[in-house]
């Protein structure tokens, strides 16, 4: 801890110094990178060690090769970026590791002081603050879909103008019909243009045909982890479960990613029963928080299932029409359109996960979430699952108050144990 | 029936031309408890109201546009709890393209067959045309500036009710022109003629709508940067507004502050007409720096007998009265507590400060009076903001003074002066007690110890604590934590007093650093925050002997420059 504090003093005091904080980024980056390549995390399994270690490669390639990176929001259709050898800087992952260096506040701040909202997510407020002072480095493109949450075009756009570099906004309509289908494969199709434009690179077409084709061998990996779920423990972090968050959608396709699947399904016969209790994440986690490390990090205990954000879209995929299966991929996204859809997803992913309860994050300024989250409680309540709602901050710890967080928490899960 | 819709999106026109009575949602207030037992405190206050009026009744179906992520849940919320109701919501592409009309289009074909469903109402191609027609000659233009003197404002940002415009004006605006999403920003193509079928002119109404002047939640939104150019060459300052928990418009806030060199004045409601006070405090003083002022205070150079002047500030924890003549002396001043009543507080800090100076009320010429209470200070005989009243003050002690840092009992400012002493900015904290004196005081009375003591007291801290709450009632608790985890009281002043500065600094950074500084208002006497803020900016701040006292200093020199004024006339 010491040696993070330590860190994030030498980052904070180089705010002014844009290339110097980067380069104690991507060196701290890269010192993790060696130490999870070298030695195992024996508390998880090897997977998960093997997860770790490609969750800082994801976040150290745009840093590293900047003019071949693209900005891009977490429901961006990144497939394309793979298939055209395009480093992804996910704004939401950088922010997490923003989180993780313990200096989100000064760019969160320095977000502020520029005029931003402070009522806005804090993840997107870290992102801007770094990318306004020059610490990100300048990207090729920007990519953002108006999927889910409101901040997405209105940030990159607005980073867009302050660094002059273009950006596609994907507007994704609310309904799957025909038409909405045909307007989504359209944009794609406009965007990849403008990708060869910016970037010089030509977009191979059966080369994002085999992205989505490992694609759909990750989704069927999923689906059998999954059903192991059911029975199995697998004791992992917060820290992890956001990783696969990362993995699941940034880098959905990539070999790296379906190497990890391999390997977890491979290790799942020889993960033991669970005899925990077993609780199910709504929303993103925030991995900092001690009351929550206490009780779930490597625990037999208290296990995290999972976030329903990492099952979104588990789907059959037709690679053979690449640019439709991504817009109905996105259509169909389990968040996207009424709330109902994502109530019955979560449903439906209860029935197979069987739970003991339900925990719901209420991020900071995510409206999109926090807004419908009485009509999850009342569908659980209507079955009986216990629900417990936190609110926080998973990118600004300074709006994370552990004292409230930890008797919720604690409450909920003495409850449980009943 | 009547239908209540939220968005200038909705066919509005179409509905009409069918017999249905459209009413624009403009709730007044909101029902906390409604709207947290349905949604949650951090959804948009807009939408809270929304769900508090819907709830109220008095309407027989409300159609929404898929506007924002708090509507899509207001949307859904009302879908689950209203449900004998018919709730619609449009699915409105952010784009513009024909497609994007094209998709819209069937959007509103859809709702018109729902229509039919639901209530029987047909829709007829030719009555809509007939309607619209007429409308369009009756409406005229929009936002055209009247041409007469005086200030005009822009509004801008984020959808604004009549109360507001009401209240730019009473704040001292002479014109006020809509720009938000209640103006009427629409821009209709020519109309198809009278042969036209039902697909092309809810196409051509489809397409006016989309391609309307768009709102910061479309994706393409160039014609903005238009219309802002239009605006600023049309007004003399934008008032640019803000909803709690509405982010959409902060950004083009931003853009506007770093890429025009227009005044703009950012305020941030939660419509409701709570903050009505603060709102005119700030707007008037925005108002008044548009105008412009002179500064030299010059003397009256008629009669034997000096005249005499008053200022005096009625703020929310004191009141404060300074007596000066014609030369700029002070004769007296006195500082009361406002207790209940905001006439007695101000009654008795004048006829203190009289006595003090040996006069009656009949000597005193010219009475001007600042601070919250200013409105209602009955011997008065001029208003004035306090927040050009500080930079008067200010800079009459010091006129090297480019900002201020006002740290009152309920609020801070810093106040931007030019080489002349004119107000040309300021920023304003938000309605919450962050980073003032009464946070402060709330801190004080946990840790048992006299606010005046807390300076002193800090200067034997030996540990650094980093007090991470910016709210009054978290901080609190934070206190509380750090006196069970036995933390030296010292330590948590010092930690306290550097959460105070970074508050302040967070604020003045808004408008960028310029020296010299002078702090004024209760918390400057307390030396622990000082120093941390020169710290902070590594710079000396000018505390004044009296730091209470600029406010009621500068309205007095405002209320000479009036005895002045009308001399010369």
């Amino acid at each position: 801890m010491d040696l993070v504090d330590t860190y994030a003093r030498w980052i904070k005091k180089n705010v002014d110094d844009p290339e110097m904080v980067r380069k104690l980024i991507i060196l701290g980056l890269k010192a993790e990178h060696a130490y999870f390549s070298l030695f195992r995390d024996k508390q998880v399994p090897r997977s998960f060690n093997y997860l770790n270690k490609i969750g800082v490669e994801f976040i150290l390639n745009p840093l590293i090769y900047r003019d071949q990176s693209a900005w891009v929001n977490l429901f961006a259709p990144t497939e394309i970026l793979h298939a055209m050898d395009i480093y992804p800087l996910c704004i939401e992952a950088f922010s997490s590791f923003l989180v993780g260096f313990h200096c989100e506040d000064v760019y969160v701040d320095y977000a502020q002081r520029s005029g931003i909202s402070d009522t806005l997510c804090s993840y997107h407020k870290g992102f801007i603050g770094a990318a306004l002072t020059g610490l990100l480095p300048k990207p090729k493109f920007m990519i953002t879909s108006s999927m889910l949450c409101d901040a997405n075009i209105s940030t990159f756009r607005y980073l867009s103008w302050y660094h002059h570099i273009p950006m596609y906004s994907i507007d994704v309509p609310l309904e799957y019909s025909q038409q909405s289908i045909s307007y989504l494969e359209k944009q794609l199709r406009e965007m990849v243009k403008m990708l060869e434009e910016a970037t010089g690179k030509k977009m191979d077409e059966d080369k994002l045909k085999d992205v989505i084709k490992r694609e759909n061998k990750i989704h069927a990996h999923m689906n059998r982890y999954i059903d192991a779920l059911r029975y199995k423990c697998h004791p992992t972090t917060l820290t992890l479960e956001m990783y696969m968050l990362f993995i699941n959608h940034t880098f959905m396709g990539t070999q790296p990613t379906l190497n990890f699947y391999e390997m977890l399904t491979n290790e799942l016969d020889s993960f033991p029963h669970s005899r925990a209790k077993r609780v199910f994440w709504v929303h993103i986690v925030p991995f900092y928080p001690n009351a929550l490390k206490r009780y779930f990090n490597y625990s037999h205990r208290y296990e995290i299932l999972g976030l329903d954000l990492n099952f979104d879209y588990l789907e059959e995929m037709d690679y053979e029409n690449p640019y439709r299966t991504l817009a109905r991929k996105m259509l169909l996204n389990n968040n996207n359109g009424p709330y109902q859809r994502k109530v019955d997803s979560i449903m439906s992913i209860v029935d197979r996960l069987q739970p003991d309860g339900i925990i719901h994050f209420c991020q900071w300024g995510c409206k999109q979430s926090v807004g419908g989250m009485m009509l999850l409680k009342k569908a659980l309540d209507e079955r009986g699952i216990p629900f417990l709602a936190l609110d926080g901050d998973g990118a600004d710890r300074r709006n994370h108050h552990e004292g409230q967080i930890n008797t919720r928490l604690e409450a909920f899960l003495e409850m449980l144990d009943k | 029936m009547i239908i209540g819709y939220i968005c200038k999106y909705t066919p509005v026109k179409l509905l009409e031309s069918m017999s249905i009575e459209c009413v624009r949602i403009e709730p007044s207030y909101i029902d906390n408890g409604i709207a947290e037992a349905h949604m949650h405190p951090n959804v948009c206050t807009y939408v809270k109201g929304v769900l508090t009026e819907v709830f109220k009744g008095g309407y027989d179906g409300i159609i929404l546009v898929n506007c924002c992520d708090s509507v899509r849940r207001l949307y859904d919320v009302l879908k689950n709890a209203e449900k004998g109701k018919m709730i619609y919501m449009l699915d409105l592409p952010r784009k513009s393209g024909d497609q994007s009309v094209a998709m819209y289009a069937s959007e509103i074909k859809k709702l018109v067959q729902t229509f039919t469903d639901f209530y029987g109402k047909k829709f007829n191609a030719q009555d809509f045309i007939r309607y619209i027609s007429t409308e369009q000659e009756n409406a005229g233009q929009f936002n055209m500036p009247k041409g007469n003197d005086g200030i005009r404002l822009a509004i801008m940002g984020a959808r604004c009710n009549s109360s507001l415009i009401d209240l730019l004006k009473k704040a001292g605006a002479d014109e006020v022109l809509n720009y938000t999403c209640t103006g009427n920003l629409l821009n209709f193509k020519p109309l198809p003629d009278f042969s036209a079928g039902e697909q092309d002119i809810i196409e051509w109404y489809a397409g006016s709508l989309i391609r309307s002047i768009p709102c910061m939640r479309m994706a393409d939104i160039d014609r903005r940067r238009d219309m802002l150019k239009d605006i600023m060459a049309n007004v003399n300052g934008i008032v640019y507004h803000t909803i709690k928990f509405c982010e959409f418009y902060s950004y083009e806030y931003s853009y506007i502050k770093d890429n025009c060199r227009f005044p703009i004045l950012k305020i941030e409601t939660d419509f409701t007409q709570g903050s009505e006070g603060q709102l005119i405090t700030r707007i008037g003083a925005f108002v008044e720096s548009l105008k412009g002022s002179n500064n030299k205070v010059e003397r009256p150079s008629h009669g034997t007998r000096k005249t005499i002047v008053a200022g005096i500030d009625s703020g929310s924890l004191s009141t404060d009265v300074v007596i000066l003549d014609e030369d700029c002396n002070i004769l007296s001043y006195s500082i009361v507590p406002t207790g209940a009543s905001i006439v007695d507080s101000a009654n008795k800090a004048f006829s203190q400060s009289l006595k003090r100076a040996g006069i009656t009320p009949q000597d005193v010429s010219f009475i001007v009076s600042t601070g919250y209470g200013r409105i209602n200070i009955p011997f008065a005989n001029k208003q004035v903001t306090e927040i050009t009243c500080h930079g008067k003050g200010a800079y009459f002690l010091n006129s090297n003074i480019r900002t201020i840092i006002d740290i009152g009992g309920q609020d801070s400012k810093v106040i931007r002066l030019d080489e002349d002493g004119n107000v040309v900015d300021f920023v304003m904290n938000d309605r919450c007690s962050a980073g003032t004196g009464r946070f402060l005081e709330v801190m004080a009375k946990a840790l048992e110890i006299p606010l005046e003591k807390m300076g002193e007291e800090a200067e034997k801290a030996t540990e650094d604590i980093n007090i991470t709450s910016i709210c009054t009632v978290f901080a609190e608790s934070e206190v509380i934590s750090l006196i069970a985890q036995n933390k030296k009281r010292a330590d948590i002043i010092k930690g306290l007093h550097n959460s105070v500065a970074s508050k302040t600094i967070g604020l003045l950074d808004r408008l960028g650093r310029k020296g010299a500084y002078m702090m004024t208002g209760g918390v400057a006497k307390n030396r622990g925050v000082v120093e941390a803020i020169e710290q902070r900016i590594g710079d000396k701040v000018h505390i004044p002997a009296e730091p209470q006292m600029v406010g009621a200093l500068g309205a007095a020199i405002l209320a000479l420059q009036e005895i002045k004024a009308k001399h010369v006339k």
